[in-house]
């Protein structure tokens, strides 16, 4: 199916599922019971956004319901605004603090972004519970109103209801959509890998902010929605607890996938329900059951059904567009550069000088700083001291997102793919990155395709990057560095754990990269490799350069022979 | 009868195959060097024989009786070390806590647990002064030395050492290997992973050459080195007439 | 000067009852990487422990405080087989719903007996207390602070002086070199558990009496517990100590000087700067390692 069709039989189903409300006598129970589950759907689709796609957890998604609610609630009691104008109130406050929750992520994460969550929930309930003034205090606040339409009678449940279930297909068609968008791709990628994130171009702060911001927002849209179909809400709704809730409706659902969001807090709006014959126990049985979820459906209810369609591209490949512009002359320069870790010096002062289109190697023993050089160069290290210059601008202690940005695309030792989504979507990433001149998703596409055409993966586009071997996982990371069109690439170990015969390919495909005039930093224990593709060598040992020059005049440096290569041993044992 | 046998072992990390079928022995009482370019499958072929990985297919025999799959607590119980890459020295104990822990696999009395951790400081003269020192403090080699002496409190029969001269000196590679004849010496075999070719062939008895997971040859350190082939490709040393 | 040190004592007396649940999250999070949200829980159920045999079977409450420690004991263990194991080589996150879940299923079966009216017990000791002058040192708070100030100590010797201890210590630092050593990582992590449900359990035999007793109880305390951990430096046992006793007295301080009804929020307001300002508490992170 098309997505064009797609769209159109969700549309359709979305319209009769609401027709159906309305013309079926539903009894008032179940009228409320669906109410409470469409819009507390809607709050746990924000929990989708942020714990599904983009990895964050949080404690507070009640906090943002309760905020949603109490805005619809003082703002056509207390306010005397209308349904619509109280709602945008509520949903302004709530994105604000799904803000501020959400720039707390730059220094945290894991759980201690759980304890700022619980501590912002606990402090709300304190304050909806103790500003009497206000909010009513415990008893909460009563009357609320309901929108006003000429001709729609929203004070009858099943209008209401109605209007919910379209509201509920409308955001989760959107949040749908929203996981193939750049944003969405984004997200996933912060969630999968958060390192590689960066070093691909995503500024991962912007993007969790973005995310907390949109699980507010749909926090406070379900909590509005809540308020108006119930007319009564009171502080107790909005707790800890009700965060929990919450939190297990996704997570029993399914967190990957949007229609997750609304199995789930249909599922756990029903089972109390009919777990009312163990009476007071009925609770007790559903933490058990949260437990029992958590051990023996990994990937909730969804996930049960759900499965990765591998596909192959029909569409023909175009070739890659690498050239750079000829320029003579240093790209990168680097001065002094130093990395400290306490008291441990991993790079001590390194001076490095690469020209335009050469592919310059860089060796040394195992930890000799090699890899901690281009974790500085891509911005993922802050250096203690020196100067890094591309292309005549400064670049030291510029974030990784920025540095992608200037055009430095890397590669990792141990590979970090975003493994949970398919080759050609991790390559679009990186075809994305900001300054690669790619406007719209076609061209993004196109240029992935191309990028994986050029280092023969083609063919695979369309499996799980984590379900390919290591050989063709780490053409798919060149390929994602390769969309980006790079000025320089950094490859750290590109022939690790290649085969002989997959070596012989990876020095074809970097004599083909320096063909195009592509600038390289590779880092290689395979002398033989790097003497067949390096215009220059470095050699590092213990965070300093021992010597700089063409591979021949490296590999005989004596210094090098005796720090690295080695020479044939002698038998009397050292 | 050889004291550690492996045969046909292949091994995984999730969809990714780190070894296939893998077959050597280790003698007693011999030094033998495992070969191989980063991600050739050396570590993880350690890890197979001390149980952090479970092979997916194939045989692990230690003195004739199969142990591949056995938890590593009851592998390091039958006399196999275990010294990983990295040292993994505990941070946050002392360097004497930290050579009494060695000694877990066995049953001992404090007080003879304290005489074993002093004849290590006989071997090991460097950590007698910083046996209060914390993990974290020491330096590189100072770690290495901790984690072998820690490795010895097992009494192994096998001592399986990763990598021992990473990161470290010139100098102290060579303190390190001194320390490796010396074991051997004593009569504990050990099975040696290691990147630098050069030094670990320089004690080994035998060494075999990894590639892919898959075993390219095997022969004594002479014959590898002699063989410009596998010189070139697997043991970094390109430099063939050194001027 | 009299009310200020009599608030300081009295928030020095709640506060120790947060250092032992702090004191039981710590040692889980050290042995696991996984914050026990059930911890309040623990103290939930030893406080019933004591309800059940002292004021339902009217057993002595030397002998109650025997049964519930059993009790507690044999609790931590359930708990581990039942929420930490089948979980330990998954990502933090179903761990800690796993534990969220079992905070519910715990605080909804004591609900489901003994209904939301909260308990009274009976005072632990028979003399109300000691007069300093004008100062008064309620028996209640001062077993509390006793009780607190052994545990921490056998602790301490514990950790530092003996093998199993240093086992302990290893299993948390590193779980895989643990094992390469022949140290059994699954039964230490039992142990811990265990010991962990019964600090919990002693925290809430201490504080049944002084407060009502009901499941509301648990999340309060965990929460300030929480809160302590991450002042005192996340995973650190000394900062929990004092983290909680600073918590109890900036919330005594706070509810006499400020305002009753937020009593419960400034250990949040102070959680949250801590947070923002200095993740790493005040005893900050003692190991570094090179990243």
């Amino acid at each position: 199916m098309s997505p064009r069709a797609r769209t159109l039989v969700y549309v359709v189903a979305a319209a009769l599922a609401v027709a159906l409300v309305l013309a079926l006598p539903l009894g008032e129970y179940l009228v409320k019971l669906l109410l409470q589950a469409a819009s507390y759907a809607i709050a746990v689709l924000g929990l989708t956004v942020l714990l599904g796609y983009t990895g964050q957890i949080s404690l507070a998604q009640a906090a943002f319901f309760g905020l949603g609610a109490y805005g619809v609630a003082l703002g056509t009691t207390t306010l005397g605004l209308g349904f619509l104008a109280a709602l945008i109130l509520g949903l302004v406050v709530a994105t604000l603090f799904g803000i501020a929750l959400g720039s707390s992520t730059l220094k945290l994460g894991g759980h201690y972004l759980a304890m700022v969550t619980i501590s912002f929930q606990q402090i709300l309930t304190l304050v909806l519970t103790n500003w009497i003034s206000v909010t009513g205090g415990p008893d909460g606040i009563r009357n609320i109103a309901r929108p006003h339409l000429p001709g729609i009678d929203f004070e009858n449940n099943q209008v209401y209801l109605a209007a919910c279930l379209a509201l509920l297909f409308a955001v989760g068609g959107l949040v749908a959509l929203l996981k193939s968008r750049r944003l969405g791709l984004a997200m996933q990628a912060v969630r999968d890998n958060e390192l590689a994130a960066g070093v691909v171009g995503i500024n991962t702060f912007r993007v969790k902010i973005i995310a907390f911001a949109l699980s507010a927002l749909l926090g406070g849209l379900g909590g509005g929605m809540f308020a108006g179909a119930f007319r009564y809400i009171s502080p107790d709704q909005f707790a800890f607890d009700d965060s929990v809730v919450l939190l297990t409706m996704v997570l029993l659902g399914g967190v990957e996938a949007a229609i997750g969001a609304a199995i789930g807090a249909g599922l756990l709006i029903l089972l109390p329900e009919w777990l009312r014959f163990l009476k007071q126990f009925y609770l007790a049985v559903y933490g058990a059951a949260v437990i029992l979820i958590m051990v023996f459906l990994p990937a909730g209810i969804w996930g049960l059904f759900s499965r990765h369609r591998v596909w192959k591209p029909a569409a023909p490949i175009g070739p890659l567009e690498l050239d750079i512009e000829a320029a003579a002359g240093t790209l990168l320069s680097v001065r002094g550069l130093a990395k400290h870790f306490g008291g441990v010096r991993a790079v001590d002062g390194v001076d490095l000088d690469i020209a335009q289109g050469s592919v310059h190697a860089l060796i040394g023993p195992n930890g000799s700083g090699k890899t901690t050089l281009l974790n500085v160069l891509s911005g993922i290290y802050r250096p203690t001291a020196g100067s890094i210059t591309l292309n005549a601008r400064a670049v030291a202690g510029l974030a990784p997102h920025v540095l992608a940005a200037a055009g430095i695309g890397r590669t990792f030792q141990n590979i970090r793919l975003f493994h949970s989504l398919s080759a050609l979507d991790n390559v679009i990433i990186g075809a994305e990155r900001p300054g690669s001149g790619i406007a719209h998703r076609a061209a993004a596409t196109a240029r992935a395709l191309a990028a994986l055409g050029f280092v023969g993966m083609a063919e695979r586009a369309g499996e799980l990057a984590a379900s390919l071997p290591y050989g063709h996982q780490r053409l798919v990371e060149i390929a994602r560095a390769l969309a980006g069109h790079p000025v320089l690439l950094l490859l750290d170990e590109p022939a690790a754990g290649l085969n002989l015969t997959e070596k012989q390919e990876l020095v074809e495909l970097l004599k083909r990269l320096r063909g195009h005039g592509l600038t390289i930093l590779l880092i290689e224990h395979d002398m033989d490799l790097v003497e067949q593709v390096a215009d220059r060598i470095t050699v590092l040992n213990f965070g300093r350069h021992i010597a700089d020059g063409s591979p021949a005049e490296v590999l005989r440096h004596p210094e090098v022979i005796a720090a690295y290569l080695g020479e044939v041993p002698s038998h009397e044992a050292a | 009868m050889k004291l550690l046998e492996l045969d046909a072992v292949a091994a995984a990390y999730g969809a990714v195959q780190a070894l296939q079928s893998l077959s050597l022995g280790v003698a007693k009482g011999e030094i033998v060097a495992l070969l191989g370019a980063n991600g050739a499958g050396k570590s993880t072929t350690l890890r197979a024989i001390s149980g952090l990985l479970r092979p997916t297919r194939g045989e692990i025999r230690f003195e004739g009786a199969p142990i591949a799959g056995m938890h590593p607590e009851r592998v390091v119980r039958l006399g196999i070390a275990h010294v990983p890459e990295g040292r993994r020295v505990f941070p946050g104990l002392t360097v004497r806590e930290n050579i009494l822990l060695g000694a877990s696999n066995r049953r001992a009395s404090r007080a003879q647990l304290g005489r074993e951790a002093d004849e290590m400081y006989e071997i090991f003269p460097d950590l007698l002064r910083l046996q209060g020192a914390l993990g974290w403090t020491l330096s590189g080699g100072q770690q290495q030395m901790l984690a072998l002496a820690r490795g010895l409190m097992a009494q192994p029969k096998l001592l399986l050492l990763d990598e021992p001269s990473l990161g470290l000196a010139p100098l102290i590679v060579q303190q390190v290997f001194r320390v490796i004849a010396r074991i051997r010496e004593q009569g504990t075999t050990v099975l040696l992973v290691e990147q630098n070719a050069r030094i670990a062939l320089s004690v080994a008895d035998r060494g075999y050459v990894l590639e892919t997971g898959r075993l390219v040859t095997e022969g004594s350190p002479g014959e590898l080195w002699d063989n410009e082939e596998v010189r070139a490709a697997y043991l970094g040393g390109k430099v063939t007439k050194a001027a | 000067m009299t009310v200020l040190l009599q608030l300081l004592f009295q928030g020095v007396g709640i506060g120790a009852v947060y250092a032992l649940v702090a004191l039981g999250f710590v040692l889980i999070y050290r042995a696991t990487n996984v914050v026990n949200f059930a911890q309040g829980q623990f103290a939930v159920v030893g406080a019933y422990g004591m309800v059940v045999t002292t004021a339902d079977l009217g057993l002595p409450y030397w002998l109650g405080i025997l049964i519930t420690l059993a009790v507690m004991a044999l609790f931590g263990a359930l708990f581990n087989l039942g929420v930490y194991y089948p979980l330990r080589n998954r990502s933090f996150l179903p761990v800690v719903i796993s534990t969220i879940g079992a905070s519910i299923f715990i605080t909804n079966i004591i609900l489901g007996v003994y209904g939301p009216e909260p308990s009274m017990l009976a005072p632990m000791l028979d003399a109300p207390g000691i007069s300093l002058g004008n100062l008064f040192l309620d028996a209640q708070y001062l077993t509390i602070i006793a009780v607190t100030l052994a545990l921490v100590a056998l602790q301490y010797l514990f950790f530092e002086h003996t093998l199993l201890g240093k086992r302990m210590q290893a299993v948390s630092q590193d779980k895989e070199m643990a094992s390469l050593l022949g140290i059994k990582v699954g039964w230490m992590i039992m142990l811990t558990f265990i010991y962990s449900a019964m600090l919990g359990g002693i925290a809430g035999i201490l504080v049944a009496p002084i407060l009502f007793v009901s499941v509301g109880l648990g999340g309060q305390i965990a929460l300030k517990a929480f809160a302590a951990t991450i002042i005192g430096g996340f995973g650190d046992v000394p900062g929990a100590i004092v983290g909680g006793i600073a918590i109890g007295v900036i919330e005594t301080f706070g509810a006499y000087y400020i305002s009753v009804p937020y009593k419960d929020a400034f250990a949040f307001i102070v959680l949250f700067a801590f947070l923002l300002l200095r993740p790493s508490g005040l005893f900050g992170e003692k190991v570094s390692q090179k990243a």
